[in-house]
């Protein structure tokens, strides 16, 4: 991917704050499946956290997806090298 | 986006290039008030929470109170500028961005107040080993994260093109703008990226921001106290918390129009459509409020009773009456008439909603803790310092949310009201066009005509 115009090392810190909001959503994600795990242990009303897990997992990921594909659809979407706005 | 010399958006961007001693004494100011709040907040860190008002059975006070007032503002933002946005409302563009700022900030300052009302709160983190999800408190935890990790997306996503027009007016922190620009150039393809996202994001926030009053609504009905065990409470939360979340937006408006002389973008017309909506939800809020205490006070159930009177004529009924007074008698009096529906007009009654959804919070928490359905001595509370501290803390937290915010991004956006003045006439002349009836056949006109 290319980061014309832009310092490298902004580049770079670019994709690591990708990377740690990545970080950051699977672990929330990692965390609800841990609790899902520990109520089936317990015989601790799976059910609910069943449910709870079914609508926050995919809201978590879902925000991240976005980012995600906004910060590539803008690398993308740049002009190439010596290409002028129209 | 123009070249600087046709650029006509200055004003929005003046806070930001012309910052100066303004900025600086403020955000003192309130860093004071916020570390203040900290010093005396220690206390309760080395003492527990022998230092504050809450006792038994009154449980939980003004951190529970706050939570849930912060949370419900919370409502204004990216549920309004959502639904403003989906619906084509082209007076939205000056607005959302504030909106959706006020998100941000309280529910980053509401969602901590539960940390607070902990007396060992180091063991929250034993949430992360043995949290329990059959409990409405961990479902607030979930949602409120959830939404706001969307609510802080859906705010910086359109905040793209403003960001990197600072970034190409070589506004400092030069490096700050460029990393947050995202190499936004302008060009057909990021634009339709950038358009693309937005219409996802304002769809997903609108179920989650529902969502999040809603549950933390459950925290209090999903018990059997008295006076919180209730079916409605989940819309009646909802409903709450939209009408605070507008009178906030309301205030907000008017103080930043004042301030940074924005006027030629607020307009008396943004006020008036906004203060109609805020009209509406306090006889929505009216109504909820009847048939929740109507159906406690038929029921004639002795323990409900018992925390019903509390309210109407006991010790709380300063506090009720000052917030039936504060969301219903005074807004509607104000709103429903032209003559009163002036800025300064709408400035007094979104004051009087906020102070009034407070007083609901205060009344929904504290009288049904210190009235339990068990045999026990009526409570009371009195909240201590630290309690004010903390309050009085998390406004300045707010005020200091939006001083920072307008330091380093404008408050209005400044490439939704360009594009407001390039493309929207056309579109909603032709959106317009397209409601009106269609021309009658000219075959059905000869008919008529012949017969």
């Amino acid at each position: 991917m290319a980061s014309r115009g832009v310092p490298r090392w902004i580049f770079y810190l670019q994709v690591a704050s990708m990377l740690w909001m990545w970080v950051f959503v699977l672990g929330i994600s990692g965390w609800i499946i841990h609790l899902l795990g520990l109520s089936r242990r317990l015989h601790d009303v799976p059910s609910a956290s069943v449910g709870i897990s079914i609508v926050a997992i995919p809201v978590f990921l879902m925000g991240a997806a976005i980012l995600t594909y906004v910060f590539v659809g803008l690398q993308r979407g740049r002009k190439a090298e010596g290409e002028h706005e129209r | 986006m123009k070249p600087d010399a046709e650029f006509e958006d200055t004003d929005l961007l003046r806070s930001i290039e012309e910052s100066g001693v303004g900025f600086r004494v403020a955000s003192s100011l309130l860093m004071l008030v916020i570390l203040g709040a900290w010093v005396i907040f220690s206390r309760q860190i080395l003492q527990g929470l022998g230092v504050t008002g809450l006792n038994q059975p009154v449980a939980w006070g003004f951190y529970i109170v706050n939570f849930v007032f912060f949370i419900g503002i919370s409502h204004a933002g990216t549920l309004i500028s959502a639904i403003l946005r989906l619906s084509q409302a082209e007076w939205r563009r000056p607005i959302t961005r504030m909106a959706e700022v006020i998100t941000v900030v309280v529910l980053a300052i509401g969602g901590f107040h539960p940390v607070l009302d902990l007396g060992r709160p180091e063991r929250m983190l034993n949430i992360f080993t043995a949290g329990r999800l059959q409990s409405p408190l961990l479902w607030d935890v979930s949602s409120i994260t959830a939404y706001f990790m969307a609510s802080t997306v859906y705010l910086y996503i359109p905040m793209i093109p403003d960001i990197a027009l600072l970034r190409d007016r070589g506004t400092r922190p030069r490096w700050l703008y460029t990393f947050l620009a995202w190499g936004w150039q302008g060009t057909p393809r990021q634009h339709a990226v950038l358009e693309r996202a937005v219409s996802i994001l304002m769809v997903l926030v609108i179920p989650i921001a529902v969502s999040v009053h809603t549950v933390i609504s459950y925290i209090f009905a999903m018990t059997l106290q008295p006076g919180w065990h209730s079916t409605i409470f989940g819309p009646y939360f909802v409903v709450g918390a939209i009408f605070s979340g507008i009178a906030a937006l309301l205030m907000v408006m008017i103080v930043l129009r004042r301030i940074f002389h924005l006027e030629r973008y607020l307009k008396q017309i943004h006020f008036d459509y906004l203060s109609r909506l805020l009209l509406i939800m306090s006889l929505l809020w009216f109504y909820f409020t009847f048939s929740e205490y109507l159906t406690a006070f038929f029921g004639s159930e002795p323990s409900e009773m018992r925390v019903f009177f509390y309210k109407v004529t006991g010790p709380y009924a300063p506090f009720f009456w000052g917030m039936v007074i504060c969301n219903f008698v005074i807004p509607v009096i104000i709103l429903s008439f032209r003559r009163t529906r002036t800025i300064p007009g709408i400035f007094i009654a979104s004051i009087l909603v906020v102070i009034g959804m407070w007083l609901e919070r205060l009344n929904i928490v504290v009288p049904s803790l210190a009235n339990p359905r068990l045999e026990l001595a009526t409570g009371y509370y009195i909240p201590s310092l630290v309690e004010w501290a903390m309050f009085a803390g998390g406004i300045a937290t707010f005020i200091l949310g939006f001083v920072v915010f307008a330091r380093f991004f404008p408050l209005i956006s400044v490439w939704e009201i360009q594009e407001g003045r390039e493309l929207s006439v056309a579109e909603t002349s032709e959106r317009l066009e397209s409601y009106l009836p269609d021309p009658a056949p000219a075959s059905s006109s000869t008919v008529e005509g012949g017969g």
